[in-house]
């Protein structure tokens, strides 16, 4: 399955709905994460806020393909995606493994996958640093196997939007 | 004369890890100290105490490899509200992974953040193993970093300071395992049910 995050309404005509999901989560009630770590430790892998982000970790879990598209702030992401990643976390289990030469979290049922993030807006050299270098950390929390970073302004957004999923589609 | 504003970006600010090195900080300060957790609903009142500050410390906790987005959002408050006086802002940040430099990524936010708004920053404290750490015979080691951080940013020599348990990635792997077991048994949860592989109960 492939699965599309927006932090933003797009006007897109998906061909195949079943293989491919798309979430605008601008749509959508995401509460914050308030660190309780039930999603752990009282009903592991559900949160125990039961809104809009329970629709959507399941599918970033069963996904092998992901495109996430956000604005860009302070070299991450914006407030709306921020949310929703936050919110992922019952996809992961509290205890620890070591991947990479690094500690991290250990994963439940979640597919390793091919990301492709587009983080818009109009950003700065150092913004497009600072957020490779988050991707990068990304990749080893949430299960990358390989990713691709797309920058784009508002204005060419749609277009390169419409270029991936053509390519998704053949 | 120095005075200090600690803001808290923890989610659960009042239980949070955050709070209690902010705690521990406290001790450790010689100046007047003041300790504000931010809400959702506090960004304004906030802003206008910083007027009366030489420093901010912010204290938080990495989520999701990055700033908790409460915090997100009072910066970008601050950010289209801009105060007249321009405190110093030093950093303690502290991740549950046992490598403290996993907190770089939001560091760099932070002085990115810092640079665009016409901040200076002044220390940072990055903690590694921070969700157990207090509660460990290596607790020592933060108290002693804490105190360095703290005289640092009162005397004005800024430093970069880290803090983890000096022990391996297995032995923390197995320490976690003990920490997060006992933490499910509070709810009467076992260490099999939180290993579950199912999400939302469906494999």
């Amino acid at each position: 399955m492939k699965l599309i995050l927006s932090d933003k309404p797009l006007y897109i005509d998906l061909q195949d709905s079943d293989k491919i999901k798309y979430m605008d989560l601008s749509s959508m009630k995401i509460a914050n994460c308030v660190g309780c770590f039930g999603c752990w430790t009282k009903t592991p892998g559900c949160c125990v806020i039961r809104d809009d982000a329970t629709k959507v970790y399941p599918l970033i879990a069963k996904s092998d393909s992901v495109l996430y598209i956000s604005r860009l702030k302070y070299g991450g992401y914006d407030t709306i995606m921020k949310t929703m990643l936050e919110r992922a976390i019952p996809i992961q289990q509290a205890f620890i493994r070591i991947y990479k030469g690094e500690t991290h979290h250990v994963q439940r049922a979640v597919k390793p996958k091919n990301a492709i993030i587009i983080p818009y807006g109009d950003i700065s050299d150092e913004e497009k640093e600072i957020f490779k270098l988050l991707v990068a950390r990304n990749s080893k929390n949430m299960n990358f196997d390989n990713y691709r970073i797309i920058f784009a302004t508002e204005k060419n957004l749609y277009s390169i939007v419409n270029t991936v999923l053509k390519k998704w589609s053949e | 004369m120095e005075r200090i504003i600690i803001l808290n970006g923890s989610p659960r600010a009042p239980k949070s890890n955050s709070l209690k090195y902010a705690e521990v900080f406290c001790r450790y300060s010689s100046v007047e100290t003041q300790y504000f957790n931010i809400g959702k609903n506090n960004h304004g009142e906030l802003c206008s105490f910083m007027e009366n500050y030489s420093n901010i410390l912010f204290v938080f906790p990495l989520y999701a490899d990055a700033l908790p987005v409460g915090l997100l959002n009072f910066l970008k408050y601050l950010e289209a509200n801009p105060t007249i006086n321009k405190p110093v802002i030093s950093i303690l940040i502290n991740c549950g992974f046992l490598e403290y430099r996993q907190n770089m990524v939001a560091v760099e936010m932070m002085k990115f953040f810092c640079r665009e708004n016409g901040y200076r920053v002044g220390s940072i404290l990055m903690i590694g193993g921070g969700e157990a750490i207090l509660e460990t015979p290596f607790k020592f080691i933060v108290s002693i970093k804490i105190r360095q951080f703290a005289k640092s940013i009162i005397s004005r020599k800024y430093k970069i300071l880290h803090a983890t348990m000096p022990i391996t990635k297995k032995l923390f792997k197995m320490a976690a395992s003990t920490y997060w077991s006992n933490y499910g048994k509070k709810f009467g949860i076992s260490k099999i049910e939180m290993e579950t592989m199912k999400i939302e109960g469906m494999e």
